[in-house]
């Protein structure tokens, strides 16, 4: 684990109750596994899955290692990791509950994509879901399947995914488990005719490698499939690239795939849980820098696979432990007596870990991850970061100004610059730089910040103030920041920083913006060449 | 709140020209909540003029005030005045003249625009709610103020310019008659939109003054 390198340390206790929101397959499976290691969990939502089969034990369901409350549904959450008050509702009855650590497992609904084939649905043409249902049945249209081939032998059955729609990995094993039920019954042959796969999760390799030693057929065409359907016949034409010809075949079925919706309810839950999705609405919001399972806000937890809720499970124990856990006391800290309860942090927080108490803004110190954002954006500055205080950080741009303009004595005159810089991208990319010897102009001088986020519009003043011909504000590229939005604030500030330069007629080009990975070293240095070459010019 | 804005930057350029000593004081309160004129503002704002007024030499002091509509909290700058020959003031019009009246021989001049009363919808977004026209209807009008939200202020239902759905100076701005009417159906009390509210007493337009209910007898041995 990261150790920080802070000296003020507190003991927080943490609630050992866990909440599951979501009693499909993957919610039950981390109940269970969290369960195992010692912790009450309660699990929300519809039940779609059978909770033994997902690893609850008979001694877990019948004893409250794992409570199956039926019908619940979470009205809010309040409160941070470790200490989360959710509001539970069964029949218009309120109850509180206090939990450590809560799981998400989204439940999303399905949409047909027949439609996007030319196909209607009928007994001959369904979707997915349908297909499911029968196959997991003992009925008359699982008896077509079996003997709906011609003289009564086992179906043709193909599948149709990829082409409707980006896909995910869920879908293709779908698709795969399908198929291979399929081949598996006697006589019947299934076809997949995949566009797109998604094949990034655990299992998909070995599913797909299943099916085609069973017999399963797979086309990947370039183009979508022509499907026709008459009457009495399915068509399915698709453009061999190798022997450039029609490959035509007749299925008895054909499988659609289906896409997962978004609804109403899955996009409130994520307001209830100030958790952020990804742009089209799923849990959770893609970031680079947080470990699998995790979402925005520290002590909620995502679980979209098997994998997730074995990841999920490791980290609420990681998280709840024996019910202890040392944090950061001073990481972002209120000044009570400046605050004047704004709600400005409260809202701005990627981290959902300040909420208010006693008439003044209050920072968990378990769930902040000391971005700074709010810190620069509290009108009153009534926010300081143990680690990264205005002043020290007005001290490092002045010492950077002054220590730019210092080297510059014996060197021919060159722009003075200062460049804000990223600690978990730009930062980097500058060391590395430094390291390969990429070379940069020598009134180059950086200052860190925790997050571009902490670039205050005043810090950024101040430098020119203090004497700078430039200032750089170096984020980490977008849709990368660990604080998840402190690059955007950053952007807007120097947006708006240049705007006000030019009506002040400095010109808006004494700033810039750029984002960079800390992989970048090269980039890095082109980036900071370019624009002491912009200013001299 | 008091919903206010900064000023163009030119505009205070101008007015601090030809000052030497000038100190930029903040306001802990509305202004601040609306991020117009708190501490941050005030540090934003002075390194502004810093930057501009780098050759003439001005030099730009910064004081945040809890409230600059209290005189308790403007005495904090009776020790530091003498040492400026200006203010500019961050509050709102009410502090910038109380602000005004502490200090009267010397020029207060104003870093903002007091904009409306109004609410938050998320942060740096308001949205004006209030007119303080002194004789509130909200009561009968299903909590929808026919004073800020319609165009003509009319207080016993639409004028003719109602215009599918939105008032006919734009097409995004909602009826408030409408409003009125959705609202006071909703709540089951439409019958209510049938009283005639006599009109406001609009003579009344200098400046108001409020004294909360219990208070009289206080000002009266305090003030007398």
């Amino acid at each position: 684990m990261i150790t920080e390198n802070c000296s003020n340390m507190v003991d927080i206790s943490i609630s050992k109750d866990v909440l599951v929101i979501g009693a499909g397959s993957f919610g039950l499976q981390a109940a269970g596994q969290i369960a195992a290691q010692g912790y009450k969990v309660s699990v929300i939502g519809a039940k779609t899955a059978c909770a033994r089969q997902s690893g609850c034990t008979s001694e877990m369901l019948e004893k409250g290692g794992v409570n199956i409350m039926q019908d619940v549904s979470i009205e809010a959450l309040a409160g941070v990791v470790g200490d989360f008050r959710a509001t539970l509702t069964k029949n218009n009855e309120k109850v509180e509950s206090i939990f450590g650590a809560v799981v998400v497992a989204p439940q999303y609904s399905y949409s047909p994509l027949n439609a996007k084939y030319g196909l209607t649905l009928n007994d001959k043409v369904m979707t997915l879901s349908q297909f499911e249902a029968i196959i997991s049945s003992d009925s008359e249209k699982m008896k077509a399947i079996q003997n709906g081939g011609e003289g009564g032998a086992g179906a043709n059955v193909a599948f149709l995914m990829g082409f409707a729609q980006e896909g995910e990995p869920l879908l293709t094993g779908r698709v795969l488990k399908g198929a291979l039920a399929v081949q598996n019954m006697k006589g019947c042959k299934a076809y997949i005719y995949a566009g797109n796969v998604k094949v990034g999760a655990n299992g998909l390799e070995r599913l797909f490698t299943q099916g085609r030693h069973a017999g399963v057929v797979c086309f990947k065409p370039s183009e979508t499939p022509k499907v026709q359907q008459g009457t009495d016949l399915l068509k399915i034409t698709i453009k061999d690239p190798v022997v450039r010809s029609d490959v035509e075949l007749t299925p008895d079925f054909i499988v659609v795939e289906e896409g997962l919706v978004v609804d109403k309810q899955n996009l409130d839950l994520c307001a209830k849980l100030r958790v952020d999705t990804d742009l089209d609405g799923f849990l959770p919001s893609n970031n680079v820098h947080r470990f699998p399972a995790k979402s925005n806000r520290d002590g909620i937890f995502v679980v979209n696979s098997s994998l997730d809720a074995t990841n999920a499970a490791l980290r609420v124990k990681e998280l709840i432990g024996d019910g202890t856990k040392k944090v950061v006391a001073d990481r972002a800290k209120v000044d009570e007596n400046l605050c004047v309860i704004c709600l400005t942090c409260y809202r701005s927080c990627p981290h959902g870990a300040i909420f208010w108490q006693n008439g003044a803004a209050a920072i968990s110190p378990a769930a902040c991850q000391g971005c700074g954002i709010c810190a620069s954006e509290c009108p009153m500055d009534a926010i300081q970061l143990g680690e990264f205080t205005d002043e020290s950080l007005r001290a490092n741009i002045k010492d950077a100004v002054v220590s730019a303009q210092a080297t510059q004595k014996d060197a021919k005159s060159e722009p003075t610059i200062v460049a804000f810089c990223c600690k978990n991208s730009a930062l980097e990319a500058f060391e590395s730089a430094k390291l390969f010897g990429h070379e940069m102009p020598v009134g180059f001088k950086i200052v860190k910040v925790p997050c571009a986020g902490k670039v205050d519009v005043e810090f950024i003043m101040k430098a020119f103030v203090d004497g700078a011909d430039g200032v750089m504000v170096a984020a980490c590229h977008e849709g990368n920041c660990k604080a998840e939005r402190g690059n955007t604030y950053a952007k807007w500030r120097v947006n708006e920083i240049q705007k006000r330069l030019e009506l002040m007629g400095f010109g808006k080009n004494k700033l810039t913006f750029t984002t960079i990975a800390s992989n970048m070293a090269k980039e890095f240095a082109c980036k900071v060449n370019d624009f002491a070459k912009s200013l001299e010019g | 709140m008091i919903v206010a804005e900064r000023k163009p930057f030119d505009e205070i350029r101008n007015m601090v020209k030809g000052y030497k000593k000038v100190l930029t004081v903040g306001c802990g309160t509305c202004v601040a909540v609306c991020l117009a004129g708190g501490s941050k503002e005030v540090e934003t704002l002075n390194a502004e003029l810093n930057l501009a007024f780098k050759k003439d030499g001005i030099e730009f002091g910064a004081h945040t005030l809890e409230r600059q509509c209290d005189m308790e909290f403007l005495s904090e700058l009776d020790a530091k005045a003498d040492n400026y020959d200006c203010f500019l003031s961050m509050a709102c019009g009410a502090g910038i003249q109380f602000l005004a009246e502490r200090f009267p021989e010397k020029p207060v001049l104003p870093a903002v625009n007091t904009s409306f009363i109004g609410v938050n919808l998320d942060v740096g977004w308001y949205e004006e709610k209030c007119r303080a026209c002194g004789q509130c209807v909200l009561g009968m009008t299903g909590g929808v103020c026919p004073v800020t939200m319609c165009a003509k202020s009319l207080f016993n239902g639409p004028c003719g310019g109602t215009n599918k759905t939105s008032c006919e100076i734009h097409k995004d701005q909602p009826c408030a008659w409408l409003k009125i009417y959705e609202r006071l159906a909703g709540q089951g009390r439409l019958e209510q939109i049938m009283a005639i509210s006599p009109p406001n007493d609009w003579s009344n337009q200098k400046p108001r003054k409020v004294i909360q209910p219990g208070y009289e007898e206080r000002l009266k041995a305090m003030h007398p």
